[in-house]
């Protein structure tokens, strides 16, 4: 047991080194994509918290990204903050909102769940267009820009989300191991069960979508300062949480390291694939998340676990089949 | 003039009881969100779009043939895809349906291309006048058919057998299992009805107002808020949803603007989830 573990923290190790260097080894154009599928996969660890551990199907967590992009890009214009300083504010804010939001909507189950996170995407989005005054509505707005040199700005932002992707799976992995992790994961089995084991369901998913909010929020003020312009259709994307779901589900919801890994694939064939077929890339972005819903629907480290074969698919596909 | 918009509400709140009816069909037998619903209603438009333009055909006279597309497509989808996943929990029929809209929408883009659409025949701009209200002929037509599509799916569900198995089925699955209905054939049904109640929306939908590929999201989100506004899981509930939704938006539109409209729809839907989850009719098909 105790060489096992040794062995995986070498590996750790040698991920986090290999990545550390990266950016000294490839074009600047690999280190933008780089950084982008880093980026994907904060959103869907962070996502896992909520939806893997707990259970809660919130596609609409994309309204705490945007909100964090806002308050940064607003703090940086409107007050003079530093970006870190509006990083910061925007994951607070973010996960303040998700609070104030959580105490009423997450005693909602199911669908309903998930519906009341789309609409509270949507009315947030709408806000941000509509108060145009403020946010600068549908054209946007555009953050102060960097006073650096453009390849070292891109590099220092890879750092910052690689740092925020370490900390989100920190994150993960503490609660995987700690009362509230085995709280959520009561909830997600059987809500009246856990309660009535004392577990206050209400106090842990709070906790658990406040978190999710705060590392979400913190990226998408990166994500802001890191393009310098944003607008409500790109950081209120519903599809970025579709995307960001399909990704856990692909590495395994509820698993500390699954949902990097989906990430990572599905990033990474999404970005080999648009370059060849830009019409159809999204075609066969549907195609997948059809295929892994039907196919892996407990991801890839539970399918490497128990030994992947075609009869125990079409076995799984049979018995889950009404 | 207060008519005149209560009128105005009518005919939009008709088309969104259109919209909601097979969207809450499929939500309530078989606690699937049909994410692609939307999408389903745009297909719609554009099998209408395809005959007018191609054989000439009058777009009233198309609802049957876009009935009948959508429900081979909404049976097919549901039989050899959602079928799979309808028992394992929400995340899965989610992000098939998500995943499924990607599809339909990049197929229609990549058949029609992404222009904007529309199908006008001779009468599309024609009224008359009672009193001082101006009555499109077209808008009128609309409410008639949503009326009678309506009235065609409550007496499919309750006078005939297949619907009376629906109903069993969303009552109690296993119940109705034993009874000897089978569900994986009846879910097959329902989503093709539901289907094809989106193929006539459309039609009717490709009259009204321009269209493209990307509108689904649109007429997705309409379907969510009125079906939480009214209440999952009955005709009743569509309606009452689809018509309160429709004279509130036009008369909100007048007093208010059309500025923060949908942001007040989808506060609106929070307001109702939290503080009447069951909304205002809710209950089981029965």
């Amino acid at each position: 047991m105790q060489r096992k573990n040794t062995k995986w923290v070498m590996l750790g190790c040698l991920v986090v080194l290999g990545f550390v260097a990266l950016p000294f080894l490839i074009e600047g154009y690999w280190v933008r994509v780089t950084t982008s599928i880093l980026m994907y996969a904060i959103v869907t660890a962070a996502l896992n918290i909520i939806a893997g551990f707990a259970g809660y199907a919130a596609f609409g967590n994309i309204v705490f990204f945007g909100i964090g992009a806002y308050t940064t890009a607003m703090l940086m214009l409107r007050v003079g903050f530093p970006w870190w300083g509006g990083v910061i504010v925007g994951g607070l804010l973010a996960a303040i909102y998700a609070i104030l939001l959580g105490i009423p909507i997450l005693r909602l189950r199911g669908h309903y769940f998930a519906i009341a996170t789309l609409g509270i995407n949507r009315a947030t989005e709408q806000i941000a267009l509509d108060w145009g005054s403020f946010t600068g509505g549908g054209k946007g707005i555009t953050l102060p820009l960097p006073k650096m040199e453009i390849q070292q700005f891109y590099a220092m932002i890879y750092f910052i989300m690689f740092g925020l992707l370490l900390l989100t799976v920190l994150v993960n992995f503490m609660i995987s191991r700690s009362r509230l992790g085995y709280a959520l994961r009561a909830i997600r089995d059987n809500e009246d069960a856990a309660e009535a084991s004392g577990i206050f369901p209400a106090r842990c998913k709070i906790t658990a979508w406040a978190i999710s909010a705060f590392l979400t929020g913190l990226t998408g003020g990166v994500f802001a300062y890191w393009f310098s312009f944003i607008e409500p259709a790109t950081v209120f994307d519903i599809m970025i949480a579709v995307k960001a779901f399909v990704m856990m589900m692909l590495g395994g919801a509820g698993t500390v390291l699954g949902p990097v890994l989906g990430a990572f694939l599905i990033e990474l064939i999404s970005e080999t694939v648009w370059g060849k077929f830009l019409t159809l890339h999204m075609m066969i972005l549907g195609v997948i998340m059809v295929a892994v819903v039907i196919l892996i629907p407990k991801g890839m480290l539970d399918m490497f676990r128990r030994k992947f074969s075609l009869a125990g698919l079409w076995r799984n596909l049979k018995n889950q089949a009404v | 003039m207060f008519l005149q918009v209560l009128l105005n509400g009518l005919f939009l709140g008709a088309i969104y009881v259109n919209i909601a009816v097979g969207f809450s069909l499929a939500w309530g037998v078989m606690d699937v969100i049909n994410v692609t619903h939307g999408t389903m209603i745009v297909i719609g438009a554009y099998v209408t779009f395809f005959l007018f333009k191609t054989v000439g055909l009058d777009p009233f006279l198309s609802i049957p043939a876009s009935m009948a597309v959508l429900f081979c497509i909404g049976y097919i989808s549901q039989k050899y895809l959602l079928n799979f996943v309808v028992k394992i929990g929400i995340f899965m029929s989610l992000v098939l349906t998500f995943g499924l809209d990607l599809v339909f929408i990049n197929s229609v883009l990549f058949i029609f291309t992404g222009d904007y659409r529309s199908v006008t025949p001779a009468y599309s701009g024609t009224f008359f006048e009672v009193g001082k209200m101006t009555i499109p002929y077209v808008r009128l037509a609309t409410l008639v058919i949503c009326i009678v599509l309506t009235g065609l799916l409550q007496l499919f569900m309750t006078r005939t057998r297949t619907g009376q198995a629906i109903r069993a089925t969303s009552q109690n699955r296993q119940a109705a299992e034993m009874i000897g209905v089978n569900v994986a054939r009846i879910y097959s049904i329902t989503l093709g009805i539901s289907a094809a109640l989106a193929g006539a929306c459309g039609s009717l939908i490709s009259i009204v107002q321009s269209f493209t590929p990307f509108e689904g999201g649109f007429f997705i989100m309409k379907a969510f808020i009125i079906c939480v506004l009214g209440g999952l899981g009955n005709i009743s509930g569509a309606v009452v949803g689809g018509l309160l939704l429709g004279i509130v938006e036009t008369m909100g539109a007048r007093a208010l603007g059309t500025g923060f409209q949908e942001a007040i729809s989808a506060i609106i839907m929070i307001l109702v989830l939290i503080f009447l989850p069951k909304g205002i009719v809710g209950s089981k098909y029965k």
